[in-house]
């Protein structure tokens, strides 16, 4: 077990890539971590890998601080994002490097180079030097020379964001058979949601060197902890329209700036509201919702912005007063852009933002 | 690209101008060697003379009786030793000043403007400085004294060093860090990431390095003449000692010209291997 404790990073006097982050990595799980570009995901990893040392903080492997450990010293395998392939070496030399440095016997060497080039498509590469291969060869053979040896932690550095979408689906999928296979702790990180929701037995939300939120993927699909994770993970991201508070006895109906009723809860539900009832936002995600039908009672009115298919369904961008919201409709749905449309709300899948913290979710309307 | 089509008058032209620059670096060596193989008749004749009864006595002479060998081994002791301490040093300091900025800038700079004097206005003081080295224990025993070897392999180094530093940082430059971090994780100490990924990478720029050292080294006049007398001289000392009050002896001069060319060519030849281009190309995503 891996822990972050209150590492702070701070490259130069202004630039702060991490702030106080308390981070566990559990024995044998898939962690993922998910944050745009410049979050300070590598930095995490270097931190662990111990190329990079905090500026403060401490980093416990097992209860033991090993923040004076040398990366030779801490037994992490790590694939770099931008490679870092020795060019003056071939695939094969590259994906042996590592096992050669721990002294292992010439036949066992190359039965692992054979089995892990074969598993990433590369055996017919073994003999090029990385600089005459493509961008996706050459992120297989990064990746191939991290997993290729045992280690008690791997850092996956975005190791599959450069393949093209077929490759990317192959290699995902066998990263996490490997994984299980090998009862490895995997410490990932990536910039796509999808990855990041189908890889991670936890996935961990960094945004500007905060962590936001982790949990399991259900998690933060369903229950984010605040604005940032609800707009970030998922695809499409969550919508928002902003709303109003209005009390009526036991309950609170949300409205929006023109008058139109969004989601009345039970005010019981909303413990967590506080009464300044500036910023308010509801939000939900695409499949929450959908094209209001004759005979809903409540609907909001607005106009279809964007259509973007996506072959099993059509995700329409319907303007709403000064929002924008997503609805998923079904692919032989007839809905052109310009048209007004109606949008119902069920029942039971509302979240509802204040100052972008999550207040409540999926609490039943009344 | 797009080729034009070439007349034949700018073909004659273009070869013209190619055959003019060829005479003039190739016509002296070409001479040299020939004037190596003429009897002392037929070296300085007017109109000269291109055919002639070849002969190996000015080998001889130059060899024998000017025991011309002596300073070619004198040459690549002092040679071969400066140029390692250059190479070792210049790397060492070369990769510190790439990786870490030591210094921030000022200090690299500063090793620079050491070169931006001319060697004449340090030669006076050298000569000092050896003369007195040479009369102590320390300085006899490490051969450090005027006539010695040491103060040419001292000099030598002292003048090489900072262009030697300011070749090598950019090709340690050119390494991406990550290579080095990716190594320690694999398993090797910060020596043997030097070792067996940091320098094999940098290996054209030492053996540019070496080439550049070796050759100056080889050639150097000035300090040879200052600081050694007889024990210590090399080859460009040696051949001004076939300026002899009888004349100068042309076709043995020629001669040790001609053999002292030769280790130098054979060793740029085989540096040449090492010095390919783009040998950190494909390790990061470019």
């Amino acid at each position: 077990m891996y822990e972050l404790k209150a590492v702070h990073k701070r490259y130069g006097l202004a630039k702060v890539a991490l702030r106080k982050i308390d981070l566990t990595v559990r024995d044998k799980e898939f962690l993922v971590i998910y944050g745009p570009a410049g979050a300070g995901k590598s930095t995490i990893l270097n931190i662990l890998a111990g190329i990079t040392r905090p500026t403060t903080g401490d980093v416990l492997r097992d209860g033991v601080s090993i923040l004076h450990l040398p990366p030779e010293r801490r037994d992490a395998a790590m694939a770099f994002e931008n490679y870092a392939l020795y060019s003056h070496l071939s695939v094969g030399e590259n994906l042996a490097f590592p096992l050669h440095a721990r002294g292992m016997a010439r036949a066992e060497i190359d039965q692992r180079v054979k089995r892990i080039a074969e598993i990433l498509g590369i055996g017919h590469l073994l003999d090029r030097r990385p600089g005459f291969l493509s961008g996706g060869q050459r992120q297989r053979v990064a990746l191939g020379r991290a997993i290729i040896r045992p280690a008690d932690i791997y850092l996956l550095d975005e190791p599959v964001g450069h393949l093209d979408a077929k490759l990317r689906h192959k290699i995902r999928a066998e990263l996490k058979a490997l994984a299980d296979d090998l009862n490895a702790t995997v410490v990932f990180t990536t910039t796509s949601s999808r990855e990041a929701l189908a890889l991670g037995d936890r996935v961990a939300v960094l945004n500007q060197g905060r962590l936001e939120q982790i949990g399991t993927p259900a998690d933060l699909y369903h229950r984010p902890a605040n604005a940032f994770v609800a707009s970030f993970v998922g695809d499409p991201p969550m919508s928002f329209i902003t709303v109003e508070p209005r009390r009526e006895a036991d309950r609170v109906a949300f409205v929006t700036p023109d008058g139109m009723p969004v989601a009345t809860l039970r005010a019981d539900a909303l413990d967590g509201l506080r009464p300044a009832d500036a910023s308010i936002q509801v939000g939900f995600r695409s499949n929450e919702v959908r094209l209001a039908q004759q005979g809903d009672s409540a609907a909001l009115r607005g106009r279809v912005d964007v259509i973007e298919h996506l072959g099993h369904s059509k995700i329409a961008l319907v303007g709403i007063g000064r929002d924008q919201v997503s609805v998923s409709v079904p692919a032989h749905t007839s809905i052109h852009v310009g048209e007004e449309v109606a949008i119902a709300f069920p029942r039971d899948a509302v979240h509802l933002f204040q100052d972008a913290r999550a207040v409540v979710h999926a609490v039943p309307s009344v | 690209m797009l080729q034009r089509p070439t007349s034949f008058a700018t073909e004659v032209l273009r070869y013209g101008l190619i055959v003019l620059v060829l005479a003039f670096i190739v016509f002296p060596i070409l001479w040299m060697v020939v004037t190596s193989f003429k009897p002392p008749q037929d070296v300085m004749v007017s109109p000269p003379r291109f055919l002639f009864t070849p002969t190996l006595d000015n080998y001889v002479h130059a060899i024998w009786e000017k025991n011309f060998l002596f300073y070619i081994k004198n040459t690549l002791f002092i040679s071969v030793t400066s140029t390692v301490l250059v190479v070792v040093a210049g790397a060492l300091a070369a990769y510190s000043f790439a990786r870490y900025n030591v210094g921030d800038g000022h200090i690299l700079f500063f090793i620079l403007s050491t070169k931006m004097f001319p060697a004449i206005a340090v030669i006076l003081p050298y000569f000092l400085i050896f003369r007195d080295t040479g009369k102590t224990a320390v300085g006899r025993f490490l051969g450090v004294g005027l006539d010695q070897p040491g103060a040419l392999i001292i000099s030598y180094t002292m003048f090489n060093l900072p262009f030697a530093i300011w070749l090598l940082v950019s090709f340690f430059q050119d390494i991406p860090r990550e290579l080095e971090h990716s190594a320690r994780l694999d398993g090797l100490s910060r020596m043997k990431v030097l070792r067996k990924v940091v320098f094999p990478l940098a290996a054209p720029g030492i053996a540019v390095t070496g080439v550049f050292t070796l050759i100056f080294c080889w050639n150097e006049f000035l300090f040879a003449y200052i600081l050694t007398r007889k024990t210590a001289s090399t080859i460009t000392v040696g051949v001004e000692s076939f300026f002899t009050l009888q004349g100068i002896l042309w076709g043995p001069v020629a001669a040790a010209a001609t053999i002292s060319v030769l280790p130098m060519m054979a060793f740029v030849l085989l540096m040449q291997r090492y010095m390919v281009r783009g040998l950190t190309f494909g390790a990061v995503r470019g």
